[in-house]
């Protein structure tokens, strides 16, 4: 029987002296008003404060120092992305760009593209938007249209992205396009482009968000020129692209510790001595996200050591997601809930309403729940 | 793995598959441990593991457990590896044969609900800061049985000879702890055959004209049921790994918490795979998900566990929480 095993993982020694670094540095920023803890790093962007991380080279940790990275090993990353998680640091400006787009450039770009783009992601001050879905192509990814056609000194892309979150701040973005051959042809033919998202013939318009937040845009491209040293790995090549950034996008604590700032609040909120039944649901999560950090540490370790764990991370972000969603829903039960706008210095009613809110989007971003179901039981031998 | 443990397992393997038929499973179920698979386990010494300075080590006493809880095994194998550890560990001279554990929390004069107390040549009993090695012979006032046909005997204290008693500070919740260690790592082990009994149904159970794998809604709930497996696994491996002298409360209640969420779902889930068939003696499912039932409440239901997790942290405040997380490894 095909078993997921998730083995302990041996942190390099470095890493507590990383993590006290970490930690002491996200405190006394949120000291300094730098920041109020939010929910997860996908939440709040801010570029200076992703210089300073930079600057302390905690990006593009794992990356070769002579595209302005650090050479240090993925479980030390791993070890900085969770601290910035627990401490509710506001990362998403750089997040897609360090976690996937500066990786992916730099296995399978250009050499100018590395040059240009690589050492300003580690500065913290290239940020990254992912072109995937479109109106007409959400889960079923390779029914892609935008389409790229070949000119003398490149390509010229056409088409539509949408719920490309950051785009109306980000500098590049990585789209998904059809480069030759019909969407009946599915996998074939798809070649990834990088962006520039200040070219002639891009628009971004704001999608808003339920709770009227601005995340989300559409992109339209109308000829949009893209030389040939900023395709990713090659022509052809894009749902290769795609499928190999999924381990990595999957697996990691942004996965689970979306909601995390919420549940150290319900603890807070529910006081040094809560009722037995409050502390089993509180406690039931603590047990949950102990599992988790388990799971996702050994992928990290596994990713360290050259594996492609991609059914195993699957699992993680379906598990991670539901147990993320589950915060609010706890939330709200242990502590005599009624309507009540959240006052000013009411966090716990705040992070609340928000967390509620916002979690409708952690099980769809990044494959859907059924989408990583799908890969789970195929990784049964199911499909 | 290790060769010795791969080996172990095998061994374990080969022992159930030659005495464990449907008819010894039926036999020793609702009335006591068989005999016959015990004396193959004692012949490869699989029942004298356990002592803390063993050559084998505990991880991968563990791993033997966690396999005999696959294979549902109605002998008290883990039962007494971890009264062995226990026995080693307070200094008191190791008994043959079989052994079981019990804590008496509240000074009761009876032990109630004791894993095989009734056919079990010796009880481990944890009595606040004290170990004793009881003989129980004549001491068996009530037979009982859990939901899985194990025994779950009743022994009057008062009629039990001690062997021996040594002092072991916080014997109770330490033997407690290692219990719901034991039962963590056997969940584990059942979940596992479980998916694994619900995975070979669905491949070859055909319904509207296919196999019912086939079909979206039994895909998904087949990968829930190894999402929860995998997470069971996790959680009680790294409470093994943290209890290599003596069970770390903490990782052990996240164990205990989440291999008995894991049980509870998945006895549920398999069920539903299986219809009208897992509903009958006949077949074999029932012995892991009996189990699943059963084991889940041994030294503590998760919820109980859930709790004291909860009530720890909510004294430490929520800012100490994230700390908490991290030093456990």
């Amino acid at each position: 029987m095909p078993e997921f095993k998730f083995e302990p993982v041996t942190m390099p020694p470095e890493a507590a002296t990383l993590r006290a670094e970490v930690r002491a540095f996200c405190a006394a920023e949120r000291a300094a008003g730098t920041f109020t803890p939010a929910l997860g790093s996908m939440v709040e962007a801010n570029p200076s404060f992703s210089e300073k991380m930079g600057a302390r080279g905690w990006l593009g940790m794992t990356w070769p120092k002579q595209y302005g990275g650090h050479e240090r090993t993925a479980l030390e990353r791993y070890v900085v992305v969770e601290e910035m998680l627990a401490a509710g640091a506001p990362c998403l400006a750089h997040w897609i760009a360090d976690r996937q787009s500066g990786p992916q450039i730099l296995r399978h770009g250009s050499e100018r593209a590395k040059r240009t783009i690589i050492p300003e992601i580690a500065a913290g001050r290239c940020y990254f938007a992912i072109g995937m879905s479109e109106p007409d192509t959400g889960s079923d990814l390779a029914s892609v249209r935008t389409r790229a056609h070949k000119t003398d000194a490149g390509w010229k892309i056409t088409g539509r992205k949408i719920w490309t979150s950051y785009a109306h701040k980000a500098h590049y973005l990585i789209a998904l396009v059809r480069t030759s051959g019909t969407a009946d042809q599915r996998h074939q033919g798809l070649t990834q482009f990088i962006v520039d998202l200040k070219s002639p013939g891009i628009t971004i318009r704001p999608i808003y968000n339920l709770y009227g937040g601005h995340d989300f845009n559409e992109v339209t491209f109308d000829d949009v020129f893209v030389t040939d040293d900023m395709i990713v790995a090659g022509e052809g090549r894009g749902w290769e692209m795609v499928t190999s950034e999924l381990a990595f996008e999957r697996s990691g604590p942004d996965r689970f510790m979306s909601s995390y700032p919420l549940l150290v609040e319900a603890f807070n909120a529910a006081g040094k001595t809560p009722s037995d039944a409050a502390a089993a649901d509180l406690g039931r999560l603590v047990a949950n996200l102990a599992t988790l950090r388990r799971m996702s540490g050994s992928i990290a370790g596994m990713l360290q050591a050259g594996l492609n764990p991609a059914t195993e991370a699957a699992l993680v972000k379906d598990l991670g997601t539901a147990f993320e969603q589950e915060i609010p829903e706890v939330a709200r039960r242990i502590l005599p809930s009624e309507p009540r706008a959240a006052l000013p210095d009411d966090r716990y009613t705040a992070l609340l309403h928000k967390s509620q809110l916002e979690c409708v989007s952690y099980s769809l971003r990044g494959g859907t729940r059924e989408i990583l179901r799908g890969m789970i039981a195929r990784g049964l031998g199911l499909r | 793995m290790s060769d010795i443990r791969d080996e172990m397992l095998r061994t374990l393997d080969r022992i159930v598959e030659a005495n464990l038929t449907i008819a010894e499973r039926e036999k020793a179920d609702g009335n006591g441990p068989s005999a016959k698979l015990w004396a193959a386990l004692t012949e490869q010494g699989m029942t004298a593991l356990g002592e803390t300075d063993s050559e084998i080590p505990f991880a991968d006493a563990m791993a033997l457990v966690a396999r005999s809880g696959y294979h549902a095994v109605p002998v008290p194998l883990a039962e007494t590896i971890m009264a062995r550890r226990l026995l080693s560990r307070a200094d008191i001279a190791l008994p043959e044969g079989s052994i079981t554990l019990a804590a008496r929390a509240g000074g009761q004069a009876n032990l109630v609900g004791v894993a095989y107390g009734g056919t079990a040549a010796h009880v481990v009993v944890a009595d606040g800061d004290s170990l004793h090695l009881l003989q129980v012979t004549n001491a068996v006032v009530h037979n009982a049985y859990n939901q899985a046909g194990e025994p779950r005997d009743t022994i009057d204290l008062g009629k039990a000879k001690t062997i021996d008693r040594k002092p072991l500070a916080h014997a109770t919740d330490v033997l407690i702890a290692e219990g719901a260690l034991l039962r963590s790592v056997q969940l584990a082990g059942a979940l596992s055959r479980t998916l694994e009994h619900c995975l070979t149904w669905v491949n070859d159970r055909v319904q509207f004209g296919k196999p019912i794998a086939r079909f979206q809604a039994i895909q998904h709930a087949m990968a829930i049921m190894a999402s929860e497996a995998a997470a069971a696994r996790a959680a009680a491996d790294m409470a093994v790994e943290a209890s290599e002298k003596q069970a770390d409360w903490f990782a052990v209640a996240v164990a205990k918490s989440r291999a008995g969420e894991a049980a509870g779902k998945t006895a549920a889930a398999a069920h539903a795979a299986f219809g009208a068939m897992g509903f009958t003696r006949e077949h074999p499912l029932h012995y892991s998900t009996r189990r699943l039932w059963a084991w889940r409440d041994d030294f503590g239901s998760e919820v109980i566990w859930q709790s004291k997790i909860g009530q720890h942290m909510a004294a430490k405040g929520g800012e100490n929480l994230w700390a908490t997380l991290t030093e456990m490894n």
